[in-house]
């Protein structure tokens, strides 16, 4: 039991506070990289709160409904690593993420958009609960 | 005032030869330098406990001592002598009279300074909000006058001789504001609001830091706390409440693609809400919650590589070319 | 009566364990499970020592670059979870398990297969978080990890999920052998040791276990919520949904408080033995003692929130907290003139156990005094959270119950092994971890009240604090050095030391009666005990009581107060439903790490391992005449 904990929990936990290499794009679907972002848990939090700080959840909340909603697993544009990476840079027309996102961040962002449908509503909203401090961007109506 | 005036009397030789040796230990971020009324009131009641606590430590240890010394000459006799513990007990009672004393005194003593660091909340005072993120210091000033409200980001002034009553609040974790040569430290929780009133009396620079640990970079979270006699402290804070000059160059537009949506810059379009504003930021000592000069190659560098110079900070390292780096440094020097 | 050798052989044989492996596995003999226990322990303390020290060397210099932020994190909760998890109270109750029921001239403890329970427990926290540090899964909030940082949003992964479910190991662990302790001492006392005539080492083991069962729960609840909150997603600490962190701060603190104190009040007991031994007559005050560690006992439970003073809750109540925080200095005080007294009225003889209550009452008073400093609700708000509580928190542990716990280890070292450890290298181990203990800390103090925080992986230059934090760095070296030392005289000395009789220190209380090292049934006969203490008021035979069966395992069980024989109990043998279930929990504490499932997946094999151990076993419920073998 304990073996399988010491093996299960090696690389998905790690937690490297180091400056990376310069990133580019993914390289197709499979992309050496992409496990140490998709199941690295330290990186998949990041996109988290990077998801929150470009104002992604204004329009993909937890209630996003159609083509907004992002934890129903249903990928208009194929759910592969580089396909969500390419959706996130290009086809969001008028934001320019491409731009304002670091390839880095845009790494850390796609793996958390992929884990997405790997949880629970209630997990999802819980963690949301947490990072619920202060209204973001435009949202910003002045101190409360 | 006349108890604590009394107070600093009963205390003040053991007190003067504590102060002397502790200050000079004490500096810009101490309790033993005491710059405000509410740290005047802490650290009389720290000499206080000090001289109470040392002359208890030397009673113990003198008794330990002579009972040492005189039972290793009893020891010498081959066989006990019968027990008479009458005055053993006798020196009990006197024992427990005497802790009882001197932990009554120190228990008012606590008392007193506590209702002193309260002293000022029946003031008006200015209203200051600082908001904990990791890592970095939200600060927000209430103009009573316009009711509006100035934003800036972890250097905080304040007004010599007034009261300023500051709120603070958390963001995301616990955190814990502390300037020791100003006041006592207070938690910054989520979910609450906690009050601390500030009476600074010494104009200068101080610095604080992030007292509960808070998540990776809590060791850099430093806050950087200037006091100023009103007048300064008013055109500062009027110069702040002013949106970012027009710039020239590429760099205000650089910046608004690439930071603004972190970062906020008023009149600029630049208006994120997740890193510290930036409408005046050259006017700063320090870069990064304390971690940096405010000088252009550690302001490049910081610009270049966060992760380098603060491990786990939540700023990203942007990918510019060496001419956009520059313009956009050179943008940021010239926001005072 | 003396014993001839056929009455020691029919007892031998029925209390001696199975050889060899399947032996070791299925013991219920306290002595060898507590053995284990601090053999355990001290190998941790070691490791926790090392981490202590990478700590320090990267401490010295300012902005140093020798461990970054993850891993001073992750040093620093490894290095305090250890400490006060899995070595301080498991020590305690080891030296309790050990030394019960010979102190009390019985054969065992009350519930011999719950002992090797707790043990097997115990190992199985230590394995979760050490493993988990192999791994690379180290939790890395810190010895109590405050929501919001431990809670999903903050802490992903199962790091914070680890850390909890240790503490569930060590405090299920902990409660089994609180009851165990209680019951013995309540229970299994020598005709005639009525409650008056009880050492005050007894006293003291019955108070920490006392507490330990009130206390405990609150930490296995709080543990229990924040996995919940991080596994299925409740709202406990969560502000935004209606919970509250500092609910969480309340409910460990509960216990947070209580544990310090029963890490403390053992300690006491080993000083109160030693004292009275070293200065050859009965401790001064004894009443005085005891009620004193009653006090603490009790007081200890209403305290808690001076951990919480800066956390801004109303200031009346605050008031209360610093009150009631200082009025423990009170029975503490008391205890320590009890003591001085002892010795001034005595005829002293300095060998190494005295030498450690010492230094012990040197070193804890000092940690005692920054205590009522820090209990001052107004001028906690510069102290906490700095290297000044960092200081007060070493010297209370350090010196009020490591220093005493190596006394002990000097002083019934003899008993358990039959040798005397080295005078010679006893005192210099002491002067090197008094010493060196005392050139680490103290600067601490200094560097708080300079305004160095605690908690932080590194500084900047030009605070003045490189100075006091490098000989924080050597005197630190200096102690573990004198740990060493110690530990290489206890293992040289097993076979090399002067052999020692059943009493070499002539000391008062009942384990002097037994030979050393005591066989597997502790003592021949029971004694009777007509006085506070025996070995010295019985002249050369101990009164003694016969009538135990010497075919089977039997304990005699008597009163509470009066300690007036009651019945025969048949004492539970080697068995190895202790280590099963152990292992059926350990699945299950382990399982629910990952996902709520394994709590009903995992209750079947507890169930099992638990009927196994509850199987009524027939020869043992029969009450006609007994039959050879357990």
């Amino acid at each position: 039991m304990l073996i399988v904990l010491a093996l299960a929990g090696c690389s998905q936990e790690a937690r490297r506070l180091v400056p990376g290499p310069p990133q580019t794009a993914p390289n197709g679907n499979a992309d050496p990289r992409i496990p140490a972002y998709q199941e690295n848990l330290y990186q998949i939090s990041q996109g988290g709160r990077y998801f929150a700080w470009y104002g992604c959840s204004a329009c993909h909340g937890e209630d996003a409904a159609g083509p907004a909603n992002l934890a129903d697993g249903d990928w208009r544009h194929g759910g592969g690593f580089a396909n969500v990476f390419a959706v996130i840079g290009e086809r969001h027309a008028g934001q320019d993420y491409a731009a304002r996102t670091p390839v880095e961040q845009r790494w850390q962002l796609t793996a958390y958009v992929r884990d997405l449908s790997r949880h629970h509503a209630e997990k999802r909203r819980r963690i949301m609960l947490d990072q619920k401090a202060e209204p973001q961007g435009s949202a910003w109506l002045g101190p409360q | 005032m006349a108890w604590s005036a009394m107070k600093r009397r009963i205390a003040l030789v053991p007190g003067a030869v504590l102060a002397a040796l502790t200050g000079a230990c004490a500096g810009i971020q101490s309790p033993l330098a005491p710059a405000s009324d509410q740290a005047f009131a802490l650290h009389d009641l720290l000499i206080l406990m000090t001289a109470v606590c040392g002359l208890i430590y030397l009673l113990v240890i003198a008794g330990l001592v002579w009972s040492v010394l005189r039972a290793r000459q009893h020891a010498k006799r081959a066989a006990a002598a019968p027990v008479d513990d009458s005055a053993l007990d006798r020196s009990l009672i006197a024992t427990a009279a005497i802790i009882v004393t001197g932990l009554t005194v120190l228990i008012f003593g606590s008392f007193l300074a506590d209702r002193a660091l309260l002293a000022a909340r029946a003031e008006k005072a200015m209203m200051v909000r600082v908001t904990g993120h990791q890592w970095w210091w939200r600060i927000e000033y209430r103009n009573a006058a316009t009711g509006r409200w100035v934003e800036t980001a972890n250097e905080l002034h304040l007004p010599l001789g007034r009261t300023t009553r500051v709120e603070l609040a958390s963001n995301d974790v616990i955190h814990s504001f502390w300037v020791p040569n100003v006041s006592g430290k207070i938690d910054m929780i989520p979910g609450r609001r906690n009050m601390l009133d500030l009476t600074p009396r010494r104009s200068g620079w101080f610095r604080g830091a992030c007292a509960e640990f808070c998540g990776a970079q809590h060791a850099h979270m430093a806050l950087d706390v200037r006091v100023d006699d009103p007048v300064a402290f008013d055109a500062w804070l009027a110069g702040q409440a002013e949106a970012a000059r027009k710039a020239q160059g590429p760099g205000e537009a650089l910046f608004a693609l690439h930071c603004g949506s972190c970062h906020a810059v008023r009149g600029t379009p630049a208006n994120g809400r997740a890193g510290p504003d930036l409408t005046h930021f050259a006017a700063r000592r320090l870069i990064a919650a304390g971690t940096l000069p405010m000088t252009r190659g550690a302001l490049q560098g910081w610009i270049a590589q966060p992760q380098a110079l603060k491990p786990g900070t939540a700023m990203p390292a942007v990918p510019l070319r060496p001419a956009e780096a520059d313009a956009v440094a050179s943008y940021l020097a010239a926001l005072r | 009566m003396i014993p001839d050798r056929a009455h020691l052989d029919r007892l031998d044989r029925s209390w001696r364990d199975p050889p060899g492996f399947w032996g070791f596995l299925t013991t219920v003999d306290h002595k060898r499970i507590a053995a284990r226990y601090i053999v355990t322990a001290l190998f941790l303390m070691f490791l926790a020592g090392m981490l202590a020290l990478d700590m320090r060397w990267q401490l010295s210099v300012p902005e140093n670059t020798r461990m970054g932020p993850q891993l001073y994190n992750e040093s620093f909760s490894l290095h305090g979870s250890t400490m006060l998890f899995l070595v301080s109270v498991p020590l305690m109750e080891a030296m309790a398990f050990w030394l019960v029921p010979l102190m009390l001239g019985a054969r065992n403890m009350a519930f011999p297969r719950l002992g090797a329970f707790s043990f097997w427990l115990y190992f199985g926290g230590v394995l979760c978080l050490w493993i988990a540090h192999a791994a690379d899964i180290t939790p890395d909030l810190g010895w109590f990890e405050y929501p919001p940082l431990s809670g999903p949003a903050y802490s992903p992964g199962h790091r914070a999920d680890i850390w909890a479910q240790m503490i569930t190991f060590t405090e299920v662990a902990a409660l089994a052998a609180s009851v165990n302790v209680a019951a013995t001492i309540l229970k299994m006392r020598p005709p005639g040791m009525t409650m008056a005539r009880m050492p005050v080492f007894l006293w003291a083991m019955l108070i920490a276990s006392i507490m330990t069962i009130l206390s405990m729960p609150a930490v296995m609840l709080v543990t229990s919520m924040l996995i919940a909150d991080r596994l299925v997603s409740t709202h406990f600490f969560s502000p935004a949904g209606g919970g509250d962190a500092l609910l969480f701060q309340h409910l460990f603190w509960f216990f947070g408080h209580p544990e310090v104190y029963i890490i403390f009040v053992p300690a006491t007991g080993f000083v109160s033995s030693i004292v009275e031994t070293f200065s050859r007559r009965k401790l001064f005050g004894h009443s005085a003692i005891v009620l004193s560690m009653m006090s603490i006992g009790a007081l200890a439970f209403g305290l808690w929130v001076h951990h919480m003073f800066a956390v801004g809750l109303p200031r009346l109540g605050n008031d209360f907290y610093t009150a009631a925080s200082m009025a423990i200095a009170l029975p503490a005080g008391l205890q320590i003139f009890c003591w001085i007294a002892t010795v001034w009225s005595g005829r002293l003889r300095l060998a190494t156990p005295m030498l450690w209550v010492l230094g012990f009452v040197a070193t804890f008073v000092i940690g005692g005094l920054s205590g009522v400093m820090t209990a001052s609700a107004a001028l906690d708000l510069q102290l906490t959270d700095t290297y000044f509580v960092v200081a007060h928190l070493h010297y209370v542990l350090i010196g009020g119950a490591m220093f005493p716990l190596f006394g002990a280890f000097a002083y019934w070292y003899p008993k358990a092994t039959g040798r005397l450890m080295s005078e010679r290298w006893g005192s210099i181990a002491f002067i090197g971890i008094v010493g060196g203990f005392n050139l680490g800390f103290m600067p601490m103090h200094f560097l708080g009240l300079m305004g160095m925080p605690r908690r932080v992986y590194t500084y900047p230059p030009g605070m003045g604090w490189e100075t006091l934090n490098q000989i924080a760095t050597l005197g630190s070296a200096v102690a573990i050095l004198g740990g060493l030392v110690f530990v290489a005289n206890a293992l040289w000395s097993y076979r090399h030391g002067q052999p020692a009789g059943s009493d070499p220190w002539g000391g008062s209380t009942l384990e002097w009666a037994s030979p050393s090292p005591p066989p597997a049934f502790n003592i021949a006969y029971t004694p009777v005990v007509r006085s506070l203490t025996p070995m010295w008021d019985e002249g050369p035979g101990l009164p003694a009581m016969d009538g135990l069966g010497l075919d089977r395992r039997e304990v005699l069980i008597t009163s509470v107060t009066a300690a007036v024989p009651l019945y025969r109990q048949k004492s539970a043998g080697p068995s190895i439903w202790p280590l099963a279930s152990s292992l059926a929990v350990s699945a299950m504490f382990i399982g629910s790490i990952f996902t709520p499932w394994a709590i009903a997946i995992g209750a079947a094999p507890i169930a099992a391992t638990l009927t196994g151990w509850f199987w009524p076993d027939r020869p043992r419920a029969g009450s006609d005449a007994p039959s050879a073998g357990a």
